[in-house]
């Protein structure tokens, strides 16, 4: 069935017989509309539904319903009434919503509990003219499982997609930028996250208080604050992921230089134990990795850290060798050398010596680096050990960054 | 612990490491000055050192979390003063055995649990006054009055119809006045078994306890739930966070919601709707209960917060309330100036009291201030202190361009409350701030599996935050007052008249003993009375003599009169101590079921014969 802009698109959603696909013909159509039957409502290039300003345009009550191919736009902006542009019931089983174009003031597209949706070739876009807290998340899971969310971009937003107390779900080849948290995590266990990237937000990938997921191949870069973030995650492989340029905050007040305390950290890992973090590339950010919290008992290696301003920020009372079966990770500011040839650095590497400490906290020592003094300091290190503060010592270190597809093989 | 492990636990410490190396490399005349920072001040003394018989400048006053006391704290130097015994049960002072602290307790006496989260001094004009302390138990429903002259509790009231009093506060202004007690677990009314599987039915209410009287004045019932609550400077409003606008009664149900709320009361329309007589009551409870659901409620304004706050704390300077988004990064600043006009009706949209709300980080929790205009967070997620600007946030929500964040500091490890010195009340002085961390994980030696918490300080007075000592914690300190010491005056002994102990007086009196002179054993059928003073090293009985199955109670005086010198009577295999002050009075009733020479001793070491110090109960079979 084919609707024109004008016919009563409600009436028409509400009488067809069920599989049915109700297609749109360019132009607009008015909202909001629920659907509570299953069906495909199927746009034509240049069909948009637009709501009348307030509430949710299009909602989905029914099982195996499929929205495709519309503009939807001129949902209400109340994010306390969960406002969004599609608001998909806990009825509302194995929905699809693929390809296309949200506009929203409030949520783009808010699961509540139904199970199995996949949201597809979206792209979801927020209002920028309003202030970032006051917009809603570009996809909101909520208390559901299996969804696949896959292939939509996603900017503007407030988050671009949070996760929240659901499972088995998989995060695919998303492209989210220009915005608070790219993927926000809050106690969702066995997802995967996979090939996404997250460009210029204030947290790549924030993963809170779950278990059991799996987080391969996505890439954030120049996001703030966090590339990746681990809190209290747990039993999880973080696996050839590329981090690259996570600067922190830089302030007004402080002329634009940054808020101190606030470093970008491309990896952070906080309270996360018994996970694997293997092939991951970290870059170019104002802090490396960030491990704090008692976070031991996690397998670190294969990993790049290239050209961060601090490598590692260690801070524990507790020794940590990030090796494993002779192999460790890359370092770019590693000093030492492989006489046998065989891609393995001969001598430890520990990036939280003392001289980097001193750095650390002197920033200005920096021009010193290479200063008689500073030698004499390492010197003094390789020698008597027990001046070695506690820390990371990777006693394998890789002479070469490992190609990421190793990891994600 | 690795051998590796155990080496490095003998080497040098990180912070020795670094003065080492500054100085070592200063030997070559090559590292610049601003190296040298920790070797020059390691010879001038820590802000924070309290050196051995100095005073510190505050008292800390903590919770004690689920081990049901309140501990006293002197701060800079973090040691622990005291622990003052509340819904627990002590055997060091006898604390839920003798008929004093019975008395006190009431009916729940028979709990020998509490779970104390915030414990906040009276207010008189919105400055401490040094009267008293109060303190909630969220396990047993209670709230508790402790008397700062001898820093013992001295009233505990029930709060009827509710359960599990979690955020509690006092009215600033003019005076406490009231007491303000969340509940923070939603349940059916009546509780008795009607409503067990109907949620939708269940609610819960907002409590006020005349702090004078420790009688419960009224209760208001709410929407959602109630979390922590502040009050105002001018004594109308409290405000109180809901995570649970939901009404769920699963964890998934309670965090669908993407604002919850903040609810704002306004205390002198519920004062005038109990004095009309617009309220019910709840089963056999004789308190007013005002309704104050529903969103255009004459008593209460509902303003929507992100997501599932926690904290909300009120600036000293008695503009804003604070409330701490926990799930969201955000603080949502709410101007009492706004909420003047939301209840004169000039308002439309509850958020329009809302006048800032920064991103902060994740996880805030709470929020704590310095008297300059600065606010500090507790960030769990991020483990961090964030410091930042209020007057800059609130232009950055008008939209200007400007960074509202000072400084972040990371803390160790999930910060929950945090409390800079005075800050509750219109004198804060922006000197010191501890953060409660909730874990230590790596802090301190491993004392077990259990770790202690870590309640860390901070100096504050300058631009930048500086973290200056770890302090362990036992389970579980939430939240403490820093108070300064020039409003707390504790006795030196105690008053003959003191109430503490007027009833056990009164039973004397009645039996003719004067109690500051008399040993006599009293015998009213099966009952038996041991009155007897205590000046060390001697009880003033040697012996007394009972029957099996008589119910004895023993009455002892300590008539030392000197600072510090405290007695105990402890009876060996009787389960029996407890504390008598100089001057204090204390008693304590038992069964003597068990016959035989039962020797009775003094605990506290009070004199060079102190072992000397005993005497027998002789039981007759």
């Amino acid at each position: 069935m084919r609707v024109a802009p004008g016919e009563p698109l409600q009436r028409i959603l509400d009488r067809v017989p069920p599989g049915a696909t109700v297609r749109l013909a360019p132009g607009v159509h008015r909202g909001p509309v629920v659907v509570a039957r299953p069906l495909a409502l199927v746009g034509e290039p240049g069909a948009v539904i637009e709501g009348d300003g307030r509430g949710v345009v299009v909602r989905v009550r029914a099982a195996d319903v499929r929205i495709a191919g519309l503009t939807i736009r001129g949902g209400g902006g109340d994010l306390t009434a969960l406002d969004a542009a599609v608001f998909v019931e806990r009825s509302a089983a194995r929905v699809r919503i693929e390809g296309n174009r949200i506009e929203s003031p409030a949520f783009g597209v808010w699961l509540d509990q139904a199970p199995h949706a996949v949201v597809r070739g979206n792209r979801i876009h927020g209002d920028p003219r309003r202030r970032s807290q006051d917009r809603g998340n570009g996809v909101h899971l909520y208390y559901l499982e299996g969804a696949l969310i896959e292939g939509n971009e996603i900017w503007e937003t407030r988050d671009g997609i949070y996760i929240d107390n659901s499972r088995r779900c998989v995060l695919r080849g998303n492209r989210i930028h220009d915005l608070r948290f790219g993927v926000h995590y809050m106690y969702s266990h066995d997802n995967r996250v996979e090939g996404n990237r997250t460009t210029r937000t204030r947290t790549g990938y924030a993963l809170m208080q779950s278990r059991g997921l799996t987080v391969v191949g996505n890439r954030s870069e120049g996001d703030h604050n966090y590339g990746i973030l681990l809190n209290y995650i747990t039993y999880s492989r973080i696996v050839g992921n590329v981090v690259r340029g996570v600067r922190g905050q830089r302030g007004h007040a402080t002329g634009g230089a940054a808020v101190a305390g606030g470093e970008g950290k491309a990896l952070f890992v906080y309270n996360s134990e018994y996970n694997e973090i293997r092939g991951n590339l970290f870059a170019d950010s104002d802090i490396g990795v960030h491990l704090t919290a008692g976070s031991e008992d996690n397998v670190i290696v294969g990993n790049a850290f290239v050209a961060n301003r601090i490598q590692v920020k260690y801070v524990a009372s507790r020794q940590q060798e990030w090796s494993r079966d002779g192999r460790g990770n890359y370092w770019s500011d590693y000093l030492g050398w492989d006489l046998d040839g065989d891609g393995i650095g001969d001598r430890p590497y520990w990036p939280n010596d003392a001289v980097d400490l001193l750095l650390w906290r002197y920033p200005l020592a920096r021009l010193l680096m290479h200063s008689p003094a500073v030698r004499t300091l390492r010197w003094a290190q390789e020698h008597f050990p027990v001046l070695r503060p506690p820390g990371v010592r990777d006693s394998h270190p890789l002479m070469r960054p490992p190609p990421l597809s190793e990891a994600l093989s | 612990m690795s051998d590796r492990e155990h080496d490095r636990g003998t080497g040098l410490s990180r912070r020795e490491f670094l003065g080492f190396t500054a100085a070592g490399a200063a030997g070559t005349a090559l590292v610049p000055a601003s190296l040298l920072s920790r070797p020059a001040h390691a010879a001038a003394r820590a802000k924070n050192e309290v050196a051995p018989g100095e005073l510190d400048e505050y008292y800390g006053f903590w919770s004690g979390g689920h081990s049901g006391e309140v501990r006293v704290l002197g701060i800079p130097s973090m040691r622990e003063l005291m622990r003052i015994p509340v819904f627990n049960r002590d055997s060091a002072t006898g604390w839920g055995l003798t008929n004093e602290s019975k008395r006190i307790l009431g009916e729940s006496a028979r709990f020998d649990n509490g779970d104390t989260h915030h414990v906040h001094m009276s207010y008189t004009d919105g400055a401490y006054d040094g009267r008293y302390l109060f303190v909630n138990d969220k396990a047993n429903t209670r709230v508790a009055r402790i008397r700062c002259d001898i820093m013992k509790t001295d009233k505990v009231t029930v709060i009827p119809n509710v359960a599990a009093i979690h955020g509690m506060r006092l009215q600033k202004v003019p005076k406490t006045g009231y007491v303000f007690c969340n509940a923070e677990f939603r349940i059916p009314h009546p509780n008795d078994g009607r409503f067990l599987d109907e949620p939708d039915k269940y609610y819960t209410m907002f409590t006020a306890v005349d702090g004078e009287t420790m009688e419960v004045k009224w209760q208001v019932i709410v929407d959602g739930n109630l979390d922590n609550v502040d009050t105002d400077y001018t004594g109308k409003y409290a405000a109180a966070t809901c995570y649970n606008s939901e009404g769920g009664v699963t964890l998934p149900e309670m965090m669908k919601a993407d604002r919850d709320w903040t609810v704002v009361f306004n205390i002198p329309r519920i004062e005038e709707a109990v004095r009309k007589g617009k309220y019910t009551t709840i089963g056999d409870s004789k308190v007013p209960v005002v309704d104050g659901r529903g969103k255009n409620n004459p008593y209460t304004l509902y303003v929507p917060t992100p997501k599932s706050p926690h904290g909300v704390n009120m600036s000293p300077d008695g503009k804003y309330f604070i409330a701490n988004g926990k799930l969201s990064p955000t603080c949502t600043v709410i101007a009492v100036e706004l909420i003047d006009k939301w209840f004169a009706g000039k308002l439309k949209d509850p958020r329009d009291v809302v006048v800032a709300e920064p991103e902060l980080g994740l996880g805030p929790l709470h929020t704590t201030f310095d008297g300059r205009g600065n606010a500090y967070t507790t960030l769990f997620i991020d483990s961090q202190v964030v410091k930042w600007s209020i007057a800059d946030a609130i232009r950055a929500y008008r939209g200007e361009k400007v960074d509202y964040i000072r400084q972040k500091l990371d803390v160790h490890y999930q910060p929950g409350h945090l409390k800079a010195s005075m800050a509750e009340t219109k004198e804060a002085d922006g000197k010191w701030l501890v953060s409660l961390c909730k874990f230590s994980k790596d802090r301190f030696l491993p004392a077990g599996v259990l770790r202690a918490e870590n309640d860390q300080l901070i100096d504050i007075s300058g631009e930048k935050m500086k973290l200056v000592h770890d302090g362990p914690n036992f389970p579980e300190p939430h939240d403490c007052i820093l108070v300064h010491r020039s409003k707390v005056h504790p006795r030196k002994v105690w008053r003959r008249d003191d109430p503490f102990f007027a009833e056990t007086v009164a039973m004397a009196k009645r039996h003719g003993v004067v109690l500051e002179r008399d040993n006599k054993v009293i015998r009213e059928g099966n009952k038996v009375y041991v009155y007897m003073t205590s000046v060390a090293p001697t009880y003033g009985l040697k012996e007394f003599r009972v029957k099996k199955g008589d119910e004895v109670t023993v009455v002892v005086t300590n008539l030392d009169k000197v600072e510090d010198l405290t007695h105990g009577f402890c009876i060996v295999n009787y389960g029996i101590n407890m504390e008598i002050g100089p001057q204090q009075t204390s008693s304590v009733t038992f069964v003597a079921d068990r016959p035989g020479v039962h020797w009775y001793y003094c605990t506290w070491f009070c004199h060079a014969l102190h072992l000397e110090m005993r005497g027998r109960m002789l039981v007759e079979a």
